[in-house]
């Protein structure tokens, strides 16, 4: 599967020959069979399918909070499979950016310090530099005047739009998200697509979940599952209309 | 940082469960400072109640005793040893810098006689025959009379009861000389012979009817002119000290009023004063006892009244209950049969017109006590001694247990002990000799107290007991003490002369210090650590290798100074049991709200917190529970204490008032009770959350990813 589609030398992702079985009890479901994928900096990728087709899973594996069964997961550069819980973590924490369907920001803080939260455990600014990379990513996002609001005084939309700027604010080599808009009406997500897809143009690599059609008509790339297999070779029409 | 901004607001988000253990940490923060104010403020309290009252800083005791030092301990256990070196002694531990006095004791408990009303009686009858006045030899005669018929009434009843076989010899003959007194027979003869008759009286009969005066007394025998000065506790009621070396005993003005005191009036008193605590007789049970008693005890009044006072109470009761009852019983009975609207006057009546006329103190300022000991060598002693006074424990004026100490001289105590070792023995000799006393011997006593004239009556009366009885005077009274010759007096007797000298007789401090003791209690000086001063007199113990054991002052005062132990030991089991309770539930909650918060730890873990930081994160939240909240206990239980050590909490019961040293209690919270307070309570935290922060560790960042099922 290959090849001369992307041009860049050094995928972000690398995903070859992987399974993924989930055990119940005494019945094992695979809910990843031999899947192998390469993703490159800057695509605008999406994985469609249906429900349980195993999108979340391949996600998960991808966004190192999960291991697969056989294969090798290979995140910038480093072989997920071989890491400790804390590399994994360090991992996750410089290389990748989270945006969650049901937003998950921290309740208790506000918006600013939620976006805050990842530099925090970083420990590699200091507040000044806090401060003007979030406001940055705040006023990117267009919730600057919101900073200081708690997430239970947000829309969804607005919270997911904090939820972007804190996937974004450590500048992660990709960021992911399984079904971003699931939980949003549709202007809203379409207003948060858009988003997105400007931020992408901007640099960033995104790989998302979604079934819904009309998402998957606007991304760069499709990589589609079905019952644990990707069964579509991206289509080189959808992504060059863009990139 | 952001964990403690994280935590403080987790605090204010989840208000139920942070009132929850925020309420249980303030409780068990108040409990601790509460409870240890108490604890450490009682055993100050009470250390001053017993320091500066009996015991000392330090008790000295003989090494090897069979039994421990226990100064408010039980009677009986009484194998405390005897300490034959104290001169010594105390002059070495003296010298130390730390020491302020040591004392020499003995502490034990003795059948105490004062003069009883017959014998009072008995003596103004001598004096009224010696003066010649013929009127008031009636009036006191016909008042011995009626209580000698009393007496033999009494007697009779009494025999119905107990086996004759039983009693012993002297008692048959006490009961068969009574029968004897109270026959026609006896008064007839009286103007014929009154001095043998008299002392048929007092050497037979007053015996006989001494019942009424007994008490237990338990009292310290001491150098009392150390003991007053040493134990600044101590002060004079009434009378006067015991002059410096001499021989004398002073009654402890709680005793004083509880056991000598008239029981009549003592029960008019204590309902006085329940009353003035806001009881009603109407709803009192005991009041009601007493009452009754004081109905049914009638007798308690009328022995003591001879025909003049008779007629004056009669009037006097007659008036106030608008009668003309003539029977001295049925108008006692009446007058006593008070109520919460007549109690007052009643009350009132009785110390204006009864109490003058009776005998309100079994025992008076200036009496003569026999104290009947059971000396250590099983015989028993009886010695006499001049009642000096009464005095207080200041503070603990209403407290049994200080209140039960009376004082008596070293000498007089010794006599009761009746111990000594042969070189003792001879050295007493020495010493009587050296002061002029020389051992009585029965047969010159006998010869020297019917000395003038006595001689003749014996003869004259040889046909009647009276004069058999007199010939047969001080049978018992032991050598070494003062015979029983000072109570029943006879004139002119070299005996009286020979006790006087006694009562007088002023000891050297060798001679108080050179004789046995069976303790020595050690005073510190002001500011001198116990534990230093206790290992300092070790030390010298040990040096000079002295046999002697040295016990803390909560040691020597036996349960009474462990109860602080005691107390602590309950403290701590609810300390204990309230932090169990505490560590589950709060244990509980934290688990709780960690499951409730899963789905935000998964999120922290998935955007790169590591497990430490989470754990971090809990111990952060707890520590700002436990420091806010313990911080809020303290200060409760801070200003509770200090409210209270400033106005104090009223000691509303004997036991009470021996605890907080006076009457009232002002708690204090020591210097490190308040750190100690936090540390608990911030341990207690720590530990609970260990469970819900290990399970928050291990929440997976997919706890994130998995959407609202
Ligand atoms: N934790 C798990 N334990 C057991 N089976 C699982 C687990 N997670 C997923 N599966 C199974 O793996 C398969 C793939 O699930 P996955 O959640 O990846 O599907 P999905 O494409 O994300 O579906 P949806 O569109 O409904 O989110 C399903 O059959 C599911 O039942
Ligand atoms: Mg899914």
């Amino acid at each position: 599967m290959h090849m001369a589609t992307t041009s860049a030398p050094q995928p972000i992702v690398h995903l070859s020959h992987v399974d993924k079985d989930y055990k119940l009890g005494a019945v094992t479901v695979s809910a990843l069979k031999q899947v192998s994928l390469e993703i490159a900096p800057g695509e605008f990728t999406v994985i469609a399918g249906p429900s349980g087709s195993g999108k979340t899973t391949l996600l998960n594996l991808i966004g190192c909070v999960d291991v697969a069964t056989r294969g090798e997961v290979v995140v910038a550069g480093q072989d997920t499979g071989k890491l400790s819980e804390g590399d994994l973590t360090r991992l996750r924490l410089n290389a990748l950016g989270f945006i969650f369907q049901s937003f998950n920001l921290v309740g208790v803080l506000d918006a600013f310090q939620n976006v805050e939260f990842p530099l925090l455990l970083q420990k590699k600014l200091n507040g000044a530099q806090r401060k003007e990379r979030v406001m940055d990513l705040l006023h990117k996002v267009g919730i600057a005047d919101y900073a200081h609001h708690r997430p239970g005084e947000l829309s969804g939309g607005q919270r997911q739009r904090v939820a972007i700027a804190r996937a974004l604010v450590t500048y992660p080599r990709i960021v992911l998200a399984d079904e971003p808009t699931a939980n949003l009406d549709s202007v809203t997500g379409t207003q948060i697509l858009d988003l997105m897809q400007e931020l992408n143009r901007e640099g960033t690599t995104f790989l998302f979940s979604t079934h819904d059609p009309h998402v998957v008509s606007r991304a760069g790339r499709v990589v589609r599952l079905v019952d644990g297999r990707i069964v579509t070779e991206p289509d080189e029409q959808s992504q060059s209309s863009h990139a | 940082m952001i964990l403690i901004h994280i935590a403080l607001r987790n605090l204010l988000t989840h208000k139920i469960k942070s009132a929850i253990v925020g309420g249980l940490l303030v409780f068990a923060a108040l409990l601790i400072i509460l409870g240890l104010s108490l604890i450490s403020s009682i055993d100050t309290s009470m250390s001053k109640s017993i320091v500066n009252s009996v015991a000392g800083h330090i008790q000295l005791q003989e090494k090897g005793a069979k039994d421990e030092l226990s100064i408010f301990g039980q009677m009986g256990s009484n194998e405390i040893g005897y300490i034959h070196n104290f001169a010594e002694i105390r002059k070495a531990i003296e010298a130390l810098p730390e020491v302020a006095a040591v004392v020499p004791m003995g502490i034990d408990s003795s059948i105490v006689f004062g003069g009883n009303v017959l014998d009072v009686k008995l003596e103004a009858l001598r004096n009224a025959v010696k003066a010649g006045d013929a009127k008031q030899v009636d009036i006191v005669r016909r008042h011995v009379r009626r209580m000698v018929a009393l007496l033999d009434e009494e007697l009779k009843n009494l025999k119905g009861f107990s086996d004759q076989e039983k009693m012993s010899d002297d008692m048959k003959q006490g009961v068969i000389d009574v029968t004897a007194a109270n026959q026609p027979v006896f008064w007839d003869s009286f103007d014929q012979d009154p001095f043998a008759h008299l002392e048929f009286l007092e050497n037979k009969i007053a015996k006989m009817a001494i019942g009424e005066d007994m008490l237990m007394l338990r009292y310290v025998g001491t150098d009392t002119e150390r003991f007053r000065k040493v134990f600044d506790r101590f002060e004079m009621v009434d009378g006067t000290p015991i002059p410096p070396g001499q021989r004398g005993f002073l009654i402890n003005k709680f005793t004083y009023e509880e056991q000598v005191k008239h029981k009549t009036a003592r029960r008019l008193d204590k309902i006085k004063d329940r009353l003035a605590e806001g009881a009603k007789i109407a709803t009192d049970d005991e009041i009601k006892q007493w009452i009754k008693l004081n109905r049914t005890q009638y007798k308690e009044i009328t022995f003591q009244l001879d025909d003049a006072a008779t007629a004056d109470v009669k009037a006097a009761l007659q008036d106030e209950l608008q009668t003309k009852e003539a029977d001295m019983a049925k108008l006692v009975d009446a007058f006593m049969d008070v109520n919460d609207g007549n109690f007052q006057k009643r009350y009132d009546l009785f110390y204006k017109v009864v109490a003058p006329r009776i005998r309100l103190y079994g025992i008076r300022v200036g009496d003569i006590m026999t104290i009947n000991g059971f000396s250590q060598s099983g015989y028993a002693t009886t010695v006499n001694v001049k009642m000096y006074g009464t005095f207080r424990f200041h503070g603990l004026d209403r407290s049994t247990m200080a209140g039960a100490f009376n004082v008596l001289d070293l000498m007089t105590y010794r006599d009761l002990l009746g111990y000594m070792t042969a070189d003792k023995k001879a050295e007493i000799a020495k010493l009587q000799a050296q002061s002029g006393i020389k051992e009585l011997k029965r047969d010159t006593a006998e010869a020297e107290l019917f000395g003038d004239g006595a001689g003749e009556q014996v003869e004259d009366a040889s046909d009647a007991t009276p004069a058999q009885a007199a010939a047969v005077t001080p049978t018992d009274a032991p050598a070494a003490a003062s015979p029983t010759a000072v109570a029943t007096a006879t004139p002119g007797g070299s005996a009286k002369l020979f006790a006087k000298e006694l009562e007088s007789h002023v000891y050297s401090q060798d001679e108080l210090d050179g004789g046995v003791v069976r303790s020595a209690a050690i005073m510190l000086k002001p500011d001198v650590d116990l534990k230093v001063g206790m290992a300092k007199v070790n030390a010298l113990i040990d040096e000079k290798k002295f046999a002697l054991k040295a016990l803390d002052w909560r040691a020597a005062s036996g349960l009474v100074g462990n109860f602080v132990g005691v107390i602590y030991a309950v403290l701590a089991f609810s300390i204990f049991v309230i932090f169990l309770v505490s560590l589950v539930i709060i244990n509980n909650s934290l688990v709780m709200s960690t499951l409730e918060r899963t789905r935000e730890i998964g999120t922290m873990r998935a955007i790169g917190a590591q497990r430490w930081e989470i754990l971090l994160m809990f111990m952060v939240e707890a520590f700002v529970m436990a420091i806010v909240f313990g911080a809020i206990g303290c200060a409760l239980g801070y200003s509770i204490v200090a409210y209270f050590g400033h106005f104090g909490l009223l000691a509303n019961n004997d036991f009470m008032i021996f605890l907080s040293g006076g009457p009232r209690f002002y708690p204090a919270l020591p210097g490190w009770g308040l750190p100690v307070a936090m540390i608990a309570v911030l341990i207690v935290t720590l530990i609970s959350t260990l469970y819900p922060a290990w399970l928050a560790m291990r929440i997976t960042p997919l706890a994130a990813m998995q959407d609202s099922e």
